[in-house]
């Protein structure tokens, strides 16, 4: 069996419409989900998350490349492996007449799960005492409970979850967080798709960022993380510490001479670009290395006054990556 | 699979809208057959005066003396001589009464047997797109197929929960009904024409598996188009324009090919139109020579009807797991 629980190789995408017009959608992802573990799947709104699961879960055709699960092709494969996969993907699906324990029900038995699973996954998700109420009158909460109650109906190896705690009151949320953390602690890999980074940063051992039907990033959170280290360096001369910096090959933000000076600097949506935010006396070089730095600014008999780390979080990481990726604008 | 098809059967019971159409598939059959039992009852020697009181006269009693001396017009042949007075002025008061002794042989061909078929079509057609469309119209088919990723699979249990209920429902209705019918007419001393009881099982035979077909045409043409709003439409279209765009098309000719006429074949055992498009011209002029034959008279048998049907039903289905199997789904 493949180490890798997803696998997805050059995954297209393209819808094309009643008038011959094409939209890519997904274009060459390469998708690698690691056994075990919380995995943050990333992206903005029309980025190709969704697209992406529901190619993986046989719902939707790709136009091209490949996909496997548990290292089975799929969708060719999809039937044997099916059942090892719980899924919530985007809203929650069910029948608004019947009780969510019907629905429930009807789920386990095409699956021949006994009832008792039912039970079971309705008191882990707190449904119990609500499961015989009619879907309709459910609460888009309890909506979205259910829907990761039917993910448990299989015992699964793999859940994957789309937006799951949309619409939940944040007991709900931390509920669900701690579900997902107890699960992925338990050995069952989670793919977590969430719009609510810090979520992902609390929750998720690894990450993959997508935008525009791409891979823009992947890998550890705190590898993510890692690349986007910084250090505020504060010294009675900044413009003489930032240009002995860049002469050294680091990129720095705060005073320059001329900014066209240094191109290389001034790399749109890098993690660290916050231009005029920082005092007159601050710069902020972008290195995991505080050593180097203060050695080539003592090297240029530049004193430092101040050298803090700079802690980097997912959001702004995120929110560079996919600047220029405008709800999926293509 | 055979879990697959207790979930469905389970589905199906579970839909209101599904279960009001059984109770309608029972109750309006049985409102036909009580409509027939009250329209033919009959007539009291009150009635009888009444009818004569105002239709009385001279023309009333020509009439009795014409069916004296030709019985057989009156269907009055096997009337002992002794009994013929009173029978025929039965028989043509009754005329007058617009009230007719319940015909068992007319029942199946053009009455309430028929009428009760095309109730138990129309119902079914209604069951089988409602079953499945709220399924699209939910969104819960793609929850479904989380579970059975095999869409053959999924769409064959549908189908043969839809096609056994209606089969099941309309065999038991129609039955029901002829039998009742034989018992009014039992209890009204009218005797059955010898294998008039076999006719009718045979029938309610037809009927049954033209309304399984029914059932299973809705429910497939609802998978292949998504929408019960648009299924109803296309069999709306395809009654009320279908047929007329077949006669407009191709004149007389293809009055075979008229889906009413094949599907009344498949039911009543035949039918018979007209198509003087095959004769000779002199036919048509009325100079028609000694033995041509200028009977334009033809026939559509039940093999040809159930045949025309099933060869649809099989091409409708066929295009409707195909197309389950390939497309995406929402």
């Amino acid at each position: 069996m493949s180490a890798l629980v997803i696998e997805t190789s050059g995954l297209r995408k393209e819808y094309t419409s009643r008038r011959g017009g094409r939209r890519v959608a997904v274009q060459g992802l390469d998708l690698a989900v690691p056994a075990g573990g919380v995995h943050g799947f990333l992206g903005p709104n029309g980025s190709g998350k969704t697209t992406t699961i529901r190619m993986l879960l046989g719902l939707s055709r790709a136009t091209a490349g490949s996909m496997r699960l548990f290292g089975e092709e799929v969708p060719q494969r999809l039937p044997s492996v099916i059942g090892r996969v719980g899924a919530v993907v985007e809203s929650p699906k069910f029948s608004p007449h019947l009780t969510g324990r019907q629905n429930l029900l009807l789920l386990a038995r095409s699956i021949s799960a006994p009832d008792a699973r039912v039970d079971a996954a309705v008191e882990t998700v707190g449904l119990t005492g609500r499961d015989a109420d009619r879907y309709r009158s459910y609460s888009l909460g309890m909506k979205q409970r259910l829907a990761i109650a039917a993910t448990l109906l299989k015992d699964p190896d793999l859940l994957i979850l789309d937006e799951p705690t949309n619409g939940l009151d944040p007991a709900g949320i931390r509920e669900v967080r701690d579900t997902v953390r107890d699960l992925g602690a338990a050995g069952v890999t989670v793919l977590l798709s969430s719009h609510i980074l810090a979520e992902v940063q609390q929750v998720c051992t690894s990450a993959t960022i997508i935008g525009n039907g791409r891979l823009l990033a992947s890998g550890t959170v705190d590898d993510l993380l890692a690349g986007a280290a910084a250090h505020r360096v504060v010294t009675p001369d900044p413009v003489l510490a930032a240009r002995v910096l860049r002469a050294a090959g680091l990129a720095v933000t705060g005073p320059a001479e001329d900014p066209g000076d240094h191109p290389g600097d001034h790399r749109a949506g890098h993690p660290a670009d916050h231009p005029g935010s920082e005092p007159d006396h601050a710069l902020t070089v972008e290195t995991d290395d505080p050593a180097r730095v203060t050695r080539v600014l003592a090297e240029a008999g530049v004193w430092l006054s101040e050298l803090t780390p700079v802690r980097q979080d997912l959001e702004s990481y995120f929110l560079a990556l996919t600047a220029d990726d405008t709800l999926g604008g293509r | 699979m055979g879990a697959l098809l207790k979930v469905e059967l389970t589905r199906l019971r579970w839909r209101r809208a599904v279960v009001l159409l059984l109770a309608a598939a029972v109750l309006v059959p049985a409102v036909v057959v009580g409509a027939t039992a009250w329209g033919t009852r009959p007539l009291s020697e009150a009635d009888l005066a009444s009818a004569e009181s105002d239709f009385g006269g001279r023309f009333l009693r020509q009439e009795v003396r014409s069916c004296g001396r030709t019985p057989e017009f009156y269907g009055l042949e096997d009337v002992a001589a002794a009994e013929l007075p009173e029978a025929c002025r039965l028989a043509v008061v009754s005329s007058y009464a617009g009230r007719s002794p319940l015909d068992l042989s007319d029942s199946l061909e053009s009455g309430a047997m028929l009428v009760v078929a095309a109730v138990l079509v129309l119902l079914l057609v209604l069951l089988g797109t409602t079953f499945v469309g709220h399924d699209w119209n939910t969104g819960s088919m793609s929850n479904q197929l989380l579970f059975e990723a095999r869409r053959g699979r999924v769409w064959a249990a549908k189908a043969l929960a839809v096609g056994a209920v209606g089969l099941l429902v309309a065999l038991l209705v129609s039955l029901a009904c002829w039998l009742a019918l034989l018992a009014i007419a039992s209890s009204r001393d009218l005797s059955a024409a010898d294998g008039m009881l076999l006719d009718g099982v045979e029938q309610c035979l037809r009927t049954g598996l033209v309304a399984a077909g029914a059932a299973f045409g809705g429910y497939a043409l609802t998978m292949l188009l998504r929408s019960t709003v648009a299924t109803l439409g296309v069999v709306f279209a395809l009654t009320v324009l279908g047929g007329t765009l077949i006669g407009v098309l191709g004149g007389q000719e293809t009055q075979r090919w008229q889906p009413q006429l094949n599907v009344m074949a498949a039911v009543t055992n035949e039918v018979t139109y007209y198509d003087d498009s095959g004769l000779e011209p002199a036919c048509l002029t009325g100079m028609a020579r000694p033995r041509l034959d200028c009977d334009a008279t033809q026939r559509i048998g039940a093999v040809q009807g159930g045949s025309y049907v099933g060869v649809v039903l099989l091409a409708l289905g066929a295009v409707s797991v195909v197309s389950f199997r390939r497309r995406d789904v929402p």
